[in-house]
């Protein structure tokens, strides 16, 4: 009699869960006791990386310093270059009339745990919604995206990475802009095209960037690269599997991307009230100073983030 | 009936509260596959120990626990551990009588059963494992019975907990 009520009462909260919301707030708050049972569980790791960071060696900590120096240095150069690159890039786009490349604004974050379930690929990372993580926010690691927030609880959430079976991705080719659906397979190093015609040009070595159209990740980030194309005369499709970039399955910090909230309507009518500011400014400019060189580029590039400055704002 | 009197009874949490860290304790890669149902183990131990102190109810809320932990739809680690508590119930006269690995047997079945409707679950939901990898957590369990039962039922009488 007791198992009726109880599996009623589940069956009734698994169907609840699955296709209302009503339950979200109860979920979060419960979610509360989620951080200290992972802590604990992973406490033992944590111990022993302390261990191992205290009984290191004055020399290994020397190489290793000196080892990240020589990196920031690369990584330096290579920002110089960035930048240049970026101004011209803004610069070609106001020139194009388009929407201006904003770099988004990030949140860095620590893997806090694993889910336990070995055929779901989800992980549990350190911020929340105190922090302002929001339902669907892309994770990126140092080399790629990694996947999106599915469960928000008041200081963890839980991230859904690309490889799981559920999950798919817009992507683009980055050598000629032809368009896929990488889906996970469930194998952690991974995904594949879906529905790629067998004369499409995708070669093994393809970079694979987020193509933006499923207007949840951001466009332009690396998410794989092709391994493998199959030509099988007896599939409809060719095979192409692909290696995401990202170390999905070795990263422990990650970066929370906050993207432009607003809808594509509302950011092109956004732009095009700056682009008409713009142009009133230009013409009471040019009436008052008729020879004026204009050419301030910098504005977007350096902008702080989150909130991305629509095409054409001042200059010109 | 003065043994009825309630003893000790933070021990059962406790363990159950172990049992939910160990749930999702963090496993080397291979290991994952094979991890123990550690809630169904020390949840079976109680119900057969103490019936009368842990039933459906409690199995009930610490599998809300669970799901809440694992991220799971909520109800479907309850509706599986009220699923075991039953089929422990039912049998526990007899499971009391039995030598130790014929125990190990019966609960074989009964985490096989377990898993089947967690693998019932789960496909519902979309994330179906692709192999028969699934029984390998029921056997696991079932060999690490006689270990669990042994310790617990030192606690149980070190503590007298009733």
């Amino acid at each position: 009699m007791r198992l009726l009520v109880f599996t009623v009462l589940s069956a009734a909260l698994m169907v609840v869960d699955a296709r209302f919301t009503v339950l979200q707030p109860l979920r979060s708050q419960l979610g509360l006791i989620v951080e200290p049972v992972y802590w604990l569980g992973r406490l033992p790791v944590t111990l022993w990386d302390s261990a191992t960071q205290e009984l290191s060696s004055r020399s290994d900590l020397a190489a290793e310093n000196e080892k990240l120096k020589a990196e920031s240095l690369m990584l330096q150069r290579r920002l110089q270059k960035l930048a240049a690159l970026t101004e011209q890039n803004v610069r070609l786009r106001e020139l194009l009339n388009s929407s201006a490349l904003v770099d988004d604004d990030v949140l860095a974050t620590e893997l806090i745990g694993i889910d336990p379930n070995p055929f779901t690929h989800r992980i549990l990372i350190d911020k929340g919604s105190k922090d302002g993580v929001l339902l669907g926010q892309p994770v990126l690691d140092a080399r790629g995206l990694m996947g999106q927030v599915v469960e928000v609880m008041p200081y963890t959430s839980r991230v859904l990475l690309l490889t799981d079976t559920t999950h798919s991705i817009p992507v683009q080719v980055n050598r000629n802009g032809l368009r896929a659906i990488a889906s996970g397979t469930g194998n952690p190093e991974r995904l594949e095209l879906r529905h790629v015609a067998d004369t499409a040009d995708v070669k093994e070595g393809d970079l694979l960037l987020s193509s933006g159209l499923g207007q949840r990740f951001p466009a332009g980030y690396p998410v794989a690269v092709v391994t493998e194309v199959i030509h099988d005369s007896g599939q409809p499709f060719a095979i192409v599997r692909a290696m995401p970039t990202a170390n999905l399955n070795r990263s422990r910090y990650m970066l929370l991307v906050f993207t432009d909230p607003r809808t594509p309507e509302q950011r092109a009518s956004d732009s095009a009230e700056a682009q008409e500011a713009a142009d009133r400014q230009a013409r009471e400019q040019s009436m008052s100073t008729p020879s004026l060189a204009p050419a301030v580029p910098a504005a977007a590039s350096d902008a702080p983030v989150a909130s991305p400055t629509p095409a054409a704002e001042p200059r010109q | 009936m003065i043994a009825l009197r309630a003893r000790n009874v933070w021990v059962i949490w406790l363990s159950l509260a172990l049992a939910l860290l160990l749930s999702v304790a963090t496993l080397p890669k291979f290991m994952e596959v094979g991890r123990p149902l550690w809630l169904a183990l020390i949840l079976t131990y109680w119900v057969l120990a103490l019936p009368h102190r842990v039933g459906m109810t409690t199995a009930w809320c610490v599998g809300l626990l669970a799901d809440v932990l694992n991220g799971t739809l909520l109800g479907q680690n309850a509706v599986i551990l009220t699923l075991v508590t039953f089929l422990v119930l039912s049998l526990h006269q007899r499971l009391r009588m039995f030598p130790m690995w014929q125990q190990s047997m019966v609960l074989l079945v009964v985490f096989g059963l377990a898993q089947l409707v967690q693998l019932w679950l789960n496909a519902l939901t979309g994330s179906r494992p692709p192999t028969l990898a699934f029984v390998l957590p029921a056997l696991v369990s079932a060999l690490l019975w006689p270990w669990v039962c042994v310790i617990l039922r030192g606690v149980h009488k070190r503590l007298s907990v009733n």
